[in-house]
């Protein structure tokens, strides 16, 4: 059986930037699989390693400012910190450094990354943008596709 | 003359601009800029106080549980509340966990590439590196076979064209010093350590029930004790932290001590650089007797002036007359002006963003340049993190930590005074480690005798509902976050939060200068330190790194652009 692992990036604070943990916490309340474990990875970078390396497949939910539409999903593969889209906010070094901490330790799990883009973020609140909550359940639907192994 | 600009400079967790002008190849002044902005503390204006932790703790993904710690301990310090002894010693667990995790993951993974350097460590004699490791330490992975094996690896990931991880670093720097045989060393212990520390933070997981952000609770932890109930604390889980703490405390001894040490044998003249500010704080830490006894603490609180060993002055932070934050050269406004300093208790969170639009070359670092206030005591600047900790233990009687500190000095042969440098800094971040490994199993032995003598209460009932709070109260929550002195103010009026502010620990030592011209840590620590070469700015990064700079809690939003600048004007 493959262990999957839906891993919701970002900063609650920040607004928008945390659309990956309140995906991720909409998800956990459903009747998912066995095989499939949900994580509020908050703003962690290392702390993630292990998570990350116990599954063979993790999903990735993750906020970007990539100059697009607000709201937009896309589904990336990236395989080294190099693939990681540009200006992610809260934490763009930690996370993407995971990628190259599994080559340097030989244990390597399936990546997907939905980088969703955010509205760029001038305010401190728990609030989504409106453009970016109505995609939650686009989110959510991509997600449960990515789970059927 | 020439202005040479880093930013970001930090590897994790924030933005951190630095400025500094190089004349005749040594720095004469030097800016430290936050480039976001701050204000959690607007989120939690008008919220139930218990939940305080649950929102402060998100400000980082890095000491997260500190920020928990330092949230319920004010509310319990305002409401009154006193923890269970099982409460105190799970938190103490938690926290020692966190420093061991933090202090190794700095010292490899942010800090030892300012020291080593990668691409040198592929022409090593791994037989040679083998040999030193030998001889500096009884970790079993020390074969010739194990070295050839982590610098095929390393080559590997070179060779792919994937630098990712080692990307900015300035290889090849005249002012590396190290034998490529050392800097394989180092280089294999980098992903050692990359693999232990998966281990020891599952501890949080165990007592918070998850991670990142495990749980806290105001009045005791939320973790039941029952040794033979399935769900809580039982034995099966005491036995797997007992192995954790053992194998913590063993890769610190064998690998991360040595390595130090055998790093910063190459390195002494940075005893001589770096030391910056002369006055040093610390709130204390590890109580073992209540919050409210710092007499008790593991880590003693005080304050160190002009370096004078001698005498450890007292610091009361609800003092109005000794902590106070500026503004003068931060993107604030105060209602009482430029020059008021306030104390945390009435401060104020309102933003004044009067610096360039991005992208920019420089900053105004005549007018208001950072997001970061400028906290002082009695209006002098402090240093915080483990320089100051240790100094104070040291100044303070503390046995275990003169042995430790008086044997490194003489093994590496420097005089006192080296302590007060980059080098006397990730010493002591190294040595304070050691101690509190030692103390974690020490909470952990205590916290297993008490449940054996019948203890298993983690959780206080008294005073949980708002209804038995006073109206109005006020209280402040300290800690020691693995940076340093970190505080948590709230006021509290009809049950819920009426203010409350966070002066954390890069905030005393990123803040840029105060209305009397004085710098801040940072900026000091700069003065005077040779630049080699302007285009390679490394002994900036040295000194930086050596505070293990943390943004994310000191400002709170996020600029756009991650990409690593470093500029160099000739003015």
């Amino acid at each position: 059986m493959t262990n999957i692992l839906v891993l919701g990036i970002g900063n609650i604070l920040l607004g928008d930037e945390g659309v990956g943990v309140h995906a991720v916490r909409q998800l956990e309340r459903e009747n998912l699989p066995e095989h499939v474990t949900c994580l509020d990875g908050g703003t962690g970078g290392l702390i993630l390693l292990e998570p990350m390396q116990n599954a063979d497949k993790v999903i990735i939910i993750d906020a970007t400012l990539d100059g697009g539409a607000p709201g937009t999903v896309r589904r990336l593969q990236p395989r080294f910190s190099n693939d990681y889209p540009k200006a992610l906010t809260a934490h763009d070094i930690g996370l993407k450094d995971m990628l190259d901490a599994f080559y340097l330790t030989k244990k390597i799990p399936e990546v997907v990354l939905f980088a969703v883009t955010v509205k760029n973020i001038d305010e401190v609140t728990l609030e989504l943008s409106a453009e970016v909550e109505k995609v939650l359940p686009v989110i959510l639907r991509l997600v449960k596709d990515e789970l059927v192994v | 003359m020439a202005r040479i600009v880093v930013d970001p400079i930090t590897r994790i967790e924030g933005h951190l601009r630095i400025e500094a002008v190089v004349e005749n190849g040594v720095i004469t002044d030097a800016f430290s800029s936050g480039m976001m902005v701050r204000g959690l503390e607007i989120i939690l204006k008008g919220r139930d106080p218990r939940d305080a932790w649950a929102f402060t703790q998100r400000a980082c993904g890095v000491c997260t549980t500190v920020h928990a710690l330092a949230s319920v301990r004010t509310v319990e310090d305002a409401i009154g509340i006193s923890v269970p002894r099982n409460a105190e010693l799970i938190r103490n667990i938690m926290e020692a966990a966190l420093y061991v995790q933090d202090h190794v993951v700095h010292f490899y993974h942010l800090h030892a590439l300012d020291w080593v350097d990668v691409v040198s460590a592929l022409s090593a004699n791994p037989q040679s590196t083998a040999g030193i490791a030998q001889s500096i330490s009884n970790w079993p992975k020390s074969s010739t076979g194990y070295f050839k094996d982590v610098q095929k690896r390393i080559k590997t990931f070179v060779e792919s064209g994937q630098l990712g991880i080692f990307a900015n670093g300035y290889w090849g720097h005249s002012a590396f010093k190290l034998p490529a045989e050392i800097n394989l060393l180092a280089v294999a212990h980098y992903l050692e350590a990359l693999e232990w520390q998966k281990e020891i933070v599952k501890v949080h997981a165990i007592f918070g029930g998850k991670n990142p952000h495990p749980n806290y609770l105001v009045g005791g932890v939320p973790c039941s004790i029952n040794l033979n109930e399935v769900n809580a604390i039982n034995s099966e889980r005491l036995n797997h932290v007992a192995k954790l703490i053992k194998d913590a405390n063993t890769f610190v001894n064998q690998v991360y001590i040595p390595d130090l040490l055998a790093i910063a044998g190459y390195y002494k003249d940075w005893g001589a650089h770096g030391g910056g500010l002369s006055n040093y704080l610390s709130y204390g830490d590890f109580p073992t007797n209540g919050y409210n006894e710092p007499t008790s603490f593991k880590i003693p609180r005080g304050i160190i002036l002009n370096r004078d060993l001698s005498q450890v002055h007292p610091v009361d932070t609800k003092n109005a007359d000794e902590v106070r934050e500026y503004i003068k050269h931060s993107w604030y406004k105060y209602g009482d002006g430029e020059d008021a300093g306030l104390h945390p208790f009435e401060g104020e969170t309102e933003f004044n963003y009067t610096g360039p639009k991005p992208p920019f070359k420089n900053l105004d670092t005549n007018g208001k340049y950072s997001w970061v206030k400028t906290p002082r005591w009695k209006d002098k600047a402090m240093e915080v993190g483990p320089l100051s900790r240790v100094l104070i233990a040291y100044a303070s009687g503390s046995t275990e930590v003169q042995d430790i500190v008086n044997a490194t000095l003489k093994k590496l042969d420097v005089p006192v005074a080296a302590l007060f440098s980059t080098l006397g800094r990730t010493a002591a971040r190294g040595l304070e480690t050691v101690l509190i490994g030692g103390w974690m199993q020490g909470f952990f032995d205590d916290l297993v005798a008490n449940i054996k003598a019948g203890d298993t209460t983690t959780f206080t009932q008294e005073k949980w509902e708002p209804s038995s709070w006073p109206k109005e109260c006020e209280g402040v929550g300290m800690t020691e976050a693995p940076r340093g002195a970190l505080a948590h103010f709230i006021k509290i009026k009809d049950g819920i939060i009426d203010n409350y502010q966070l002066v954390v620990p890069t905030t005393w030592n990123a803040s840029p200068k105060d209305p009397n011209g004085q710098r801040s840590s940072y900026e000091e620590a700069l003065i005077g330190t040779p630049v080699a070469n302007i285009d390679q700015p490394l002994e900036i990064l040295r000194t930086i790194h050596s505070f293990d700079p943390c943004l994310a809690c000191a400002v709170h939003l996020y600029d756009p652009e991650g990409k690593h600048i470093h500029e160099i004007k000739v003015v």
